[in-house]
């Protein structure tokens, strides 16, 4: 039991697929929606994401601002800007509600601003309602500097190579705990054995570096060994090896995450069955399991 | 729309058509009691906690509307004898058309599936693990025949 009055930040998965969405009767209990993830402690709102989960999120936010009658303030992290990660967001209610502010975060290293891309998926060829409508306040910030801090939270992050057109990790500092926020990534690549050059080592060793010793690793795991074979550099990861290099950097709890459109209710379940036992029984045991929507943790 | 709309549908089919409309080849339509058509629509959604294991097996909770609490006061809406459990332990609650569990900051947790969580949507076949006695959540949806 917590010490009373000790608040602990909450995780919770709005959206957990990869790619596309997958809504459907196999898809159920892992869920259909794509990426997002919040994580709050105390007045602090972190979106991990805008996948088609936000829309979910949104709904709920709303009623909280007005049951409290308050405004909200949110700040969203973007991995990338793949549409599996911003699909969402002109579905998210709070950026219709007046009196919402909005911060938005992403990598610095896209060919074009961020803002721009961000505005051109509610082109009228693709939405019928521009970006102008959006009644919130809302800033998009290329992140440059190493550290952010948001009320009691501190984030830093690391650009990641090995996903077509790239994408940022995020770690989140908070009452203690580290969540380190890892999708869309190849570890496959990073991790071959023939990538010997002294800078692909150091990529790697950053990477391990970066989710050592975490609370919480929510991580790229969209294909079995078998199904990478034929989806190299496709910018994702395999199970097994997610699972044997969060163990070696003694991650407490790994989600699994972005799981395949492929991959129905039956086929996670029967994953996790067969691949948690091992981590479950281990020595210095990690908790593994695949990421879920509607599932909120308490770290 | 006019005031028998509730009670009524409109049905296309050359069986309706007029002599006129057979010459024009337009459609047409007929009016049919809608109870008949669609009287057995409504759907009600039953769920159920099945305590499976720790000395209270096999004893089959259903769920309603309404928020329920587990835990081991008597006041509690489920209450569970295991000193593994907390006073008020967790809570089940009914929102958006789906069953929500949230553990009440208990001393053991809550687990779904074995994960601890601090809340979950609840999925048929969850197994839900309250202090060491295990619940089976199932749920379906019927056809409301009342």
């Amino acid at each position: 039991m917590m010490p009373a009055g000790e608040v602990k930040p909450l995780v919770t998965f709005w959206g957990t697929r990869g790619s596309i969405s997958t809504p459907g009767r196999t898809t159920e209990k892992y869920g259909g929606n794509t990426a997002c993830v919040t994580v709050r402690y105390r007045e602090t709102c972190i979106i991990l994401d805008a996948g088609t989960g936000i829309r979910n999120l949104g709904i709920e936010l709303a009623e909280e601002c007005k049951k409290a009658g308050n405004q909200l303030s949110l700040h969203l992290f973007l991995s990338h800007t793949h549409w599996d990660h911003i699909q969402g967001l002109p579905f998210f209610q709070p950026v219709y509600l007046k009196g919402t502010k909005l911060t938005i975060y992403g990598s610095h290293q896209k060919e074009d601003f961020l803002a721009a891309i961000l505005k051109g998926q509610t082109d009228s060829e693709y939405f019928p309602v521009g970006m102008a409508t959006f009644c919130a306040g809302m800033s998009v910030q290329e992140i440059s500097q190493e550290v952010i801090h948001l009320g009691e939270v501190t984030i830093d992050w690391q650009e990641q190579v090995y996903h077509p057109g790239g994408s940022v990790r995020y770690r989140l500092h908070v009452n203690g705990k580290k969540i380190v926020y890892a999708t869309d990534v190849e570890l496959n690549r990073m991790f071959h054995p023939d990538q010997g050059s002294q800078a692909h080592k150091a990529l790697a060793q950053d990477y391990l570096d970066f989710i050592s010793n975490a609370d919480l690793l929510i991580a790229d795991g969209q294909y079995t060994e078998q199904e990478y074979t034929s989806k190299v550099g496709w910018g994702h990861s395999s199970i097994d090896l997610l699972l044997n290099t969060a163990y070696q950097a003694q991650v407490k709890q790994l989600a699994v995450f972005h799981h395949d459109p492929q991959h129905s209710d039956t086929f996670l379940d029967a994953l996790w069955m067969k691949k948690r036992s091992r981590y479950h029984s281990a020595y210095k045991k990690m908790d593994v399991f695949w990421a879920r929507e509607g599932l909120t943790l308490a770290i | 729309m006019n005031k028998d709309s509730d009670k009524t549908v409109h049905v296309d089919g050359p069986d309706n058509q007029s002599p006129r409309d057979k010459n024009f080849g337009y459609s047409t339509t007929t009016e049919l009691p809608r109870k008949g058509v669609i009287g057995a629509t409504p759907i009600q959604q039953r769920a159920c906690l099945e305590i499976i294991g720790f000395g209270e097996v096999n004893k089959v909770i259903e769920l309603g509307e309404g928020a329920v609490v587990i835990g081991r006061m008597p006041e509690c809406g489920i209450q569970l004898s295991s000193t593994n459990v907390s006073r008020r332990h967790a809570r089940v609650v009914f929102r958006n058309e789906e069953y929500h569990i949230e553990d009440l900051e208990s001393t053991n947790g809550t687990y779904v599936n074995g994960i601890k969580v601090a809340k979950c949507v609840l999925r048929n076949n969850d197994q839900i693990d309250i202090g060491g006695v295990k619940m089976l959540f199932t749920e379906q949806k019927i056809l409301d025949k009342t």
